[in-house]
């Protein structure tokens, strides 16, 4: 089995902020390194040194004409990060592209003889559970969330991905498992959620909770990339925080709702258009869903920013873009 | 006490944590003032900005009453030094708490196990002060807590801060690895469930949990004995028709819970006594024996009846409940 770091990677989902600040990143490692990036429209800005290709994962014969591709490139590596940046009302589209799509993905890998697969999940697939114990490791059940059906689908994503490394022993499956990404430029339902001037929290519930800073977690997606290990990580900063003390740090009110009123309202508004019961958001800043780092610190290098740093960098982005 | 800045206040007054956060806030707005004022005439300042900013920079003091940064498990020690004193009012004046044998505990991580009484963890809390103050804030035990209770709202964010864990494997074996010791309460919710005329009958250690974390851990299990916390709340009965309602595993009846509504979540001033034995050092026995069922759950019968024992000489030793 050859050790050295693949050159022609092609990554999933390049409209995505994951994917098309990897494009960026891998493609500025050399001139030997070529980026295919792949999605549904070519993404505004694109570095030219980033390849592209349209592609609709969801399409019938997309796996056909993926392996294809894959295979007239010589791609070596795989990054799969078409996910939704934000649950939709379209459950079933959520569906037919996240699963569905990866269903597809995982078949041309298979067909095009691809090396190595990055997956691209997040820690929110261990489920926020009463039960759950303080540090989460990557060998813990994924339980995900009945009322989150893009956590759903990422769980379902992820036994594909188990599946894909069964049969193909030779090749190198790494799934990645970020917790919530804070920094000055990454955007999705969490990052809307904490940028309110009003933060609905739950009564009398503050959980702990972890955040990882985007740069850390980019350098974690190019090290699995381009390293020589794989596995399951997850992707974290260090430190945890309760949640009252991130909302204080930021001097941001919140509107404590006591659980069984919020939960009652059913079209609660700004989780209407997540098709979702409130359920499937805030209970995750209800219970404990850390997960243990210390994996993914060994092997894809420490990470520069602690839980607050991270936070703070958000934060100070946010004011000044604010204030001006 | 708060620590001292030496050089960073000429004027040397209040250096204290509060205070200086007040200061660079005040000094911080009126940079904030200046910067506005400078070159625009009066009708021009931006008052809105500026009630914002002041807005801002006075919530910031929210701050004041807990600590920036936690431990791993949530752990503040800013509302410890503050909560110092109330325990220390609670464990001396109110419980008038008795400790014995505490000499005998070895330095380091240890496994600390008790009985359990109460829906509230005063047992715990208490013995967890009384040892950090013997030994220092190192040694604090972490108290872990049942599930229903660590996620009970309105406990959940106290109990964490103030040291508390939940109850699991995965928690107790972090935390001893990581150094740390642990007050564990093997009844679990059938020793908080306990009715009043069952006090002080040990109920069965679970499935042996406990045990297999000193087998596996090689740290010394030191059995504790608490009296008095049992009738600190006694429960009368218990009323399960409306535990779902609350979300509780049981709606205990005491005689003052909940006819004096939130009050009745203070216990009774019973007079306390916690007994520290001899430290029990399973890990002798090795790791390699946690596959050994009969041996696990003899050595856990074996520690149930040393407490009550221990327990049963603690109430005998007393002249009363409340005296």
């Amino acid at each position: 089995m050859p050790t050295r770091a693949p050159r022609r990677i092609a990554i999933t989902g390049l409209r995505t902020f994951l994917g098309g600040r990897l494009a960026e990143r891998l493609s500025s490692i050399g001139p030997d390194v070529h980026v295919l990036g792949l999605d549904l429209r070519k993404p505004w800005g694109l570095p030219s040194s980033v390849a592209f290709h349209e592609i609709d994962l969801t399409h019938p014969t997309a796996d056909a004409t993926l392996a294809d591709l894959l295979r007239k490139e010589e791609i070596e590596a795989v990054v799969h990060l078409a996910f939704r940046r934000e649950p939709t009302a379209d459950i079933d589209a959520d569906h037919e592209l996240e699963t569905v799509g990866s269903l597809h993905l995982f078949a041309a890998c298979q067909a095009a003889g691809v090396r190595r697969v990055v997956l691209g999940s997040t820690t929110m697939v261990y489920g926020a559970w009463p039960d759950n114990p303080n540090y989460l490791t990557e060998d813990h059940p994924l339980r995900g969330h009945p009322h989150a059906h893009n956590v759903a689908n990422r769980v379902e994503v992820e036994a594909l991905a188990a599946d894909f490394a069964r049969r193909n022993p030779d090749r190198r499956v790494t799934v990645l498992r970020p917790c919530w990404i804070m920094g000055p430029t990454h955007m999705d339902a969490v990052v809307r959620y904490f940028s309110r001037s009003v933060v609905p929290t739950l009564l009398g519930h503050d959980p702990l909770l972890q955040f990882v800073h985007e740069d850390d977690c980019l350098r974690a997606f190019e090290r699995a990339v381009r390293g020589p290990r794989s596995g399951t990580f997850n992707v974290v900063g260090r430190d945890v925080l309760p949640l009252s003390t991130i909302l204080r740090t930021a001097g941001k009110r919140t509107l404590p709702v006591p659980a069984p009123l919020l939960y009652r309202l059913r079209y609660y508004p700004s989780h209407a258009q997540t098709g979702d019961r409130p359920e499937g958001f805030y209970d995750y800043l209800r219970y404990l869903w850390v997960a243990d780092g210390s994996r993914g610190f060994e092997v894809l290098g420490e990470p520069r920013y602690s839980t607050r740093e991270a936070w703070m960098s958000f934060v100070s982005s946010r004011a000044l873009r604010q204030y001006r | 006490m708060d620590p001292e800045h030496p050089g960073k206040d000429p004027s040397g007054a209040e250096p204290s944590g509060p205070d200086a956060l007040l200061d660079e806030a005040l000094a911080g707005l009126s940079r904030e003032i200046r910067s506005r004022v400078a070159g625009t005439d009066v009708e021009g300042i931006d008052w809105f900005g500026l009630f914002d900013e002041l807005r801002e920079r006075t919530r910031m003091l929210g701050m004041r009453e807990r600590s920036g940064e936690t431990d791993e498990f949530g752990m503040d020690p800013e509302l410890l030094r503050r909560a110092r004193p109330l325990f220390q009012a609670l464990c001396e004046s109110y419980f008038r708490v008795e400790v014995s044998g505490l000499g005998a505990v070895p330095e380091g991580p240890v496994l600390f196990v008790a009985n359990r009484s109460g829906l509230l963890p005063y047992d715990g809390l208490v013995l967890a002060h009384i040892v950090a103050e013997a030994r220092g804030e190192e040694a604090r035990p972490r108290p872990l807590v049942a599930d229903w209770l660590i996620t009970l709202p309105f406990a959940q964010p106290t109990l964490t801060r103030l040291g508390a864990v939940r109850a699991c494997r995965e928690n107790a074996e972090r935390l001893l690895r990581s150094g740390r010791s642990v007050a564990a309460f093997p009844e679990g919710l059938k020793g908080a469930g306990k009715v009043f005329r069952d006090r002080y009958r040990l109920q069965r250690f679970g499935r042996g949990g406990v045990v297999r974390l000193g087998l596996e851990t090689g740290l010394p299990i030191v059995p504790v004995a608490i009296v008095g916390a049992e009738e600190a709340h006694p429960v009368l009965f218990k009323v399960e028709s409306l535990a779902r309602a609350v979300g509780l595993p049981f709606v205990p009846v005491t005689p003052t819970f909940p006819w004096l509504g939130p009050l009745g979540a203070l216990p009774l001033p019973a007079r306390w006594s916690i007994r520290f034995g001899d430290p029990v050092d399973v890990g002798a026995l090795g790791a390699g024996m946690t596959d050994d069922e009969l041996l696990v759950s003899r050595l856990n019968e074996r520690l149930r009846a040393t407490i009550q024992a221990m327990v049963d000489t603690g109430r005998r030793a007393r002249s009363g409940v409340f005296r």
